[in-house]
Protein backbone atom coordinates (compact mmCIF):
# COMPACT_ATOMS: atom_id res chain seq x y z
CA UNK A 1 0.00 0.00 0.00
CA UNK A 2 1.30 3.43 -0.86
CA UNK A 3 0.18 7.02 -0.37
CA UNK A 4 1.63 10.23 -1.76
CA UNK A 5 1.20 13.50 0.11
CA UNK A 6 2.55 16.70 -1.42
CA UNK A 7 2.80 19.88 0.58
CA UNK A 8 4.24 23.35 0.09
CA UNK A 9 7.10 24.77 2.15
CA UNK A 10 4.69 26.61 4.43
CA UNK A 11 4.22 25.77 8.09
CA UNK A 12 0.48 26.43 7.71
CA UNK A 13 0.31 23.16 5.78
CA UNK A 14 0.83 21.13 8.97
CA UNK A 15 -2.91 20.83 9.80
CA UNK A 16 -3.47 19.52 6.24
CA UNK A 17 -0.68 16.98 6.82
CA UNK A 18 -2.33 15.89 10.10
CA UNK A 19 -5.67 15.41 8.29
CA UNK A 20 -4.03 13.36 5.54
CA UNK A 21 -2.35 11.15 8.16
CA UNK A 22 -5.67 10.61 9.92
CA UNK A 23 -7.17 9.45 6.62
CA UNK A 24 -4.14 7.20 6.08
CA UNK A 25 -4.61 5.74 9.55
CA UNK A 26 -8.22 4.86 8.72
CA UNK A 27 -7.37 3.40 5.32
CA UNK A 28 -4.51 1.30 6.67
CA UNK A 29 -6.31 0.56 9.97
CA UNK A 30 -3.43 1.84 12.10
CA UNK A 31 -3.71 2.28 15.87
CA UNK A 32 -4.11 5.89 17.01
CA UNK A 33 -0.71 6.02 18.83
CA UNK A 34 0.98 4.90 15.58
CA UNK A 35 -0.73 7.70 13.64
CA UNK A 36 0.22 10.23 16.36
CA UNK A 37 3.86 9.14 16.23
CA UNK A 38 3.93 9.35 12.42
CA UNK A 39 2.39 12.82 12.66
CA UNK A 40 5.07 13.84 15.16
CA UNK A 41 8.05 12.61 13.11
CA UNK A 42 6.64 14.18 9.95
CA UNK A 43 5.98 17.49 11.70
CA UNK A 44 9.57 17.55 12.99
CA UNK A 45 11.07 16.67 9.59
CA UNK A 46 8.83 19.04 7.61
CA UNK A 47 9.25 22.01 9.95
CA UNK A 48 13.05 21.64 9.70
CA UNK A 49 12.77 21.76 5.91
CA UNK A 50 10.36 24.72 5.94
CA UNK A 51 12.48 26.77 8.38
CA UNK A 52 16.02 25.90 7.25
CA UNK A 53 16.16 24.41 3.75
CA UNK A 54 15.42 27.47 1.63
CA UNK A 55 17.15 30.83 1.30
CA UNK A 56 14.72 32.16 -1.30
CA UNK A 57 11.14 33.28 -0.78
CA UNK A 58 9.80 31.01 -3.49
CA UNK A 59 7.26 28.26 -3.16
CA UNK A 60 8.70 24.75 -3.10
CA UNK A 61 7.09 21.35 -3.01
CA UNK A 62 7.89 18.72 -0.41
CA UNK A 63 6.97 15.17 -1.37
CA UNK A 64 6.04 12.50 1.13
CA UNK A 65 5.63 8.87 0.12
CA UNK A 66 4.31 6.48 2.76
CA UNK A 67 4.49 2.76 2.07
CA UNK A 68 3.19 -0.14 4.15
CA UNK A 69 4.66 -3.59 3.56
CA UNK A 70 3.15 -6.00 6.06
CA UNK A 71 4.09 -4.64 9.47
CA UNK A 72 6.65 -2.19 8.17
CA UNK A 73 5.96 1.45 7.43
CA UNK A 74 8.44 3.37 5.29
CA UNK A 75 8.20 7.12 4.87
CA UNK A 76 10.33 8.93 2.31
CA UNK A 77 10.45 12.73 2.42
CA UNK A 78 12.12 14.64 -0.40
CA UNK A 79 12.80 18.34 -0.82
CA UNK A 80 14.85 20.48 -3.19
CA UNK A 81 16.39 22.60 -0.44
CA UNK A 82 20.01 22.97 0.70
CA UNK A 83 21.85 19.71 1.40
CA UNK A 84 21.15 18.74 4.99
CA UNK A 85 21.80 15.38 6.62
CA UNK A 86 19.84 15.16 9.89
CA UNK A 87 21.50 11.85 10.76
CA UNK A 88 24.73 13.84 11.30
CA UNK A 89 23.11 16.17 13.81
CA UNK A 90 24.44 16.02 17.34
CA UNK A 91 22.21 14.21 19.84
CA UNK A 92 21.07 16.32 22.81
CA UNK A 93 22.00 15.03 26.26
CA UNK A 94 18.57 14.09 27.63
CA UNK A 95 19.96 13.23 31.07
CA UNK A 96 20.71 16.88 31.96
CA UNK A 97 18.78 18.78 34.63
CA UNK A 98 16.38 21.61 33.75
CA UNK A 99 19.04 24.23 34.53
CA UNK A 100 21.55 22.69 32.13
CA UNK A 101 19.14 21.53 29.46
CA UNK A 102 19.39 23.58 26.27
CA UNK A 103 16.19 24.91 24.72
CA UNK A 104 15.58 23.15 21.42
CA UNK A 105 17.37 20.48 19.39
CA UNK A 106 14.76 17.86 20.22
CA UNK A 107 13.03 17.49 16.85
CA UNK A 108 15.52 15.27 15.06
CA UNK A 109 16.21 13.43 18.29
CA UNK A 110 12.51 12.47 18.53
CA UNK A 111 12.50 11.26 14.91
CA UNK A 112 15.45 8.97 15.65
CA UNK A 113 13.93 7.77 18.90
CA UNK A 114 10.48 6.95 17.46
CA UNK A 115 11.57 5.38 14.16
CA UNK A 116 13.62 2.17 13.83
CA UNK A 117 15.86 3.58 11.13
CA UNK A 118 16.60 7.00 9.65
CA UNK A 119 18.56 7.21 6.40
CA UNK A 120 19.61 10.22 4.37
CA UNK A 121 20.77 10.57 0.80
CA UNK A 122 21.29 13.45 -1.59
CA UNK A 123 20.14 12.58 -5.09
CA UNK A 124 19.49 14.69 -8.19
CA UNK A 125 19.63 17.92 -6.17
CA UNK A 126 17.20 16.63 -3.54
CA UNK A 127 17.42 15.65 0.09
CA UNK A 128 15.76 12.29 0.62
CA UNK A 129 15.08 11.21 4.17
CA UNK A 130 13.81 7.65 4.59
CA UNK A 131 12.24 6.64 7.89
CA UNK A 132 11.27 3.08 8.76
CA UNK A 133 9.17 1.69 11.59
CA UNK A 134 7.86 -1.77 12.41
CA UNK A 135 4.40 -1.66 13.94
CA UNK B 1 -5.05 24.66 21.74
CA UNK B 2 -6.91 26.28 24.61
CA UNK B 3 -5.64 27.22 28.03
CA UNK B 4 -8.08 27.88 30.86
CA UNK B 5 -6.89 28.91 34.29
CA UNK B 6 -8.33 28.90 37.78
CA UNK B 7 -6.90 29.39 41.23
CA UNK B 8 -6.86 26.65 43.88
CA UNK B 9 -5.03 27.27 47.14
CA UNK B 10 -1.43 28.30 46.45
CA UNK B 11 -1.59 27.15 42.86
CA UNK B 12 -2.92 28.45 39.58
CA UNK B 13 -4.24 25.52 37.59
CA UNK B 14 -3.94 25.83 33.83
CA UNK B 15 -5.82 23.23 31.82
CA UNK B 16 -4.45 22.56 28.37
CA UNK B 17 -6.86 21.34 25.72
CA UNK B 18 -5.96 20.18 22.22
CA UNK B 19 -2.69 20.04 20.33
CA UNK B 20 0.53 21.98 20.83
CA UNK B 21 2.54 21.96 17.63
CA UNK B 22 4.75 24.16 15.46
CA UNK B 23 1.74 26.17 14.27
CA UNK B 24 0.48 27.23 17.72
CA UNK B 25 3.22 26.77 20.35
CA UNK B 26 3.71 30.56 20.47
CA UNK B 27 0.08 31.05 21.59
CA UNK B 28 0.71 28.58 24.42
CA UNK B 29 3.94 30.37 25.31
CA UNK B 30 2.27 33.82 25.34
CA UNK B 31 -0.61 32.60 27.50
CA UNK B 32 1.51 30.81 30.08
CA UNK B 33 3.98 33.72 30.28
CA UNK B 34 1.01 36.06 30.86
CA UNK B 35 0.01 33.93 33.85
CA UNK B 36 3.55 34.19 35.27
CA UNK B 37 3.76 37.94 34.58
CA UNK B 38 0.55 38.42 36.57
CA UNK B 39 2.51 37.19 39.57
CA UNK B 40 1.61 33.48 39.68
CA UNK B 41 4.68 31.49 40.68
CA UNK B 42 3.09 28.13 41.52
CA UNK B 43 1.48 26.58 38.47
CA UNK B 44 -0.14 23.23 37.79
CA UNK B 45 -0.45 22.35 34.12
CA UNK B 46 -3.33 19.88 33.88
CA UNK B 47 -2.55 17.92 30.70
CA UNK B 48 -5.69 15.77 30.60
CA UNK B 49 -6.90 17.37 27.36
CA UNK B 50 -3.46 17.58 25.74
CA UNK B 51 -3.54 15.01 22.95
CA UNK B 52 -0.50 15.92 20.85
CA UNK B 53 2.82 17.65 21.47
CA UNK B 54 5.85 18.18 19.24
CA UNK B 55 9.30 19.53 20.05
CA UNK B 56 8.03 23.13 19.72
CA UNK B 57 5.58 22.49 22.57
CA UNK B 58 8.18 20.69 24.69
CA UNK B 59 10.37 23.75 24.28
CA UNK B 60 7.67 25.92 25.92
CA UNK B 61 7.37 23.48 28.85
CA UNK B 62 11.14 23.76 29.38
CA UNK B 63 11.10 27.58 29.11
CA UNK B 64 8.26 27.70 31.68
CA UNK B 65 10.17 25.39 34.04
CA UNK B 66 13.33 27.49 33.79
CA UNK B 67 11.37 30.72 34.31
CA UNK B 68 9.57 29.42 37.42
CA UNK B 69 12.78 27.95 38.87
CA UNK B 70 14.35 31.39 38.51
CA UNK B 71 11.41 32.86 40.45
CA UNK B 72 11.64 30.11 43.09
CA UNK B 73 8.18 28.94 42.03
CA UNK B 74 6.76 25.50 41.36
CA UNK B 75 5.63 23.83 38.16
CA UNK B 76 3.64 20.62 38.55
CA UNK B 77 2.20 18.60 35.68
CA UNK B 78 -0.69 16.19 36.04
CA UNK B 79 -3.23 13.92 34.28
CA UNK B 80 -0.93 13.29 31.35
CA UNK B 81 -2.17 10.92 28.62
CA UNK B 82 0.08 7.84 28.17
CA UNK B 83 1.16 8.84 24.63
CA UNK B 84 2.25 12.28 25.87
CA UNK B 85 4.03 10.77 28.88
CA UNK B 86 5.93 8.56 26.45
CA UNK B 87 7.20 11.63 24.56
CA UNK B 88 8.26 13.18 27.90
CA UNK B 89 10.08 9.95 28.82
CA UNK B 90 11.90 9.81 25.46
CA UNK B 91 13.00 13.44 25.74
CA UNK B 92 14.32 13.05 29.27
CA UNK B 93 11.60 15.52 30.37
CA UNK B 94 10.05 13.12 32.89
CA UNK B 95 13.04 13.65 35.18
CA UNK B 96 13.02 17.44 34.69
CA UNK B 97 9.36 17.91 35.65
CA UNK B 98 7.31 16.90 38.64
CA UNK B 99 4.55 14.79 37.10
CA UNK B 100 1.55 13.70 39.18
CA UNK B 101 -1.26 11.29 38.35
CA UNK B 102 -4.04 13.57 39.58
CA UNK B 103 -4.67 17.26 40.19
CA UNK B 104 -5.25 16.53 43.91
CA UNK B 105 -1.77 14.99 44.18
CA UNK B 106 -0.26 17.91 42.28
CA UNK B 107 -1.80 20.34 44.77
CA UNK B 108 -0.05 18.77 47.78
Amino acid sequence: MQKHINIKNNIKQLPFLAEELEKLGEEWQLDIPVVTNLNLVLEEAISNIVFYAYDDEKEHEINIVATKNGNEIVIAISDDGKPFDPTKKETPDVSLSAEDRKIGGLGIFLIRKIMDSVNYKRENGKNILTLTKSI
Amino acid sequence: MELTTNKKGDFTIAEINGRIDTTNYNEFETQIMDVIEKGEKNIILNCEGLNYISSSGLRVFLITQKKLMGLKGKLHLCNMQPAIKEIFDMSGFSSIFKIFNTEEEALE
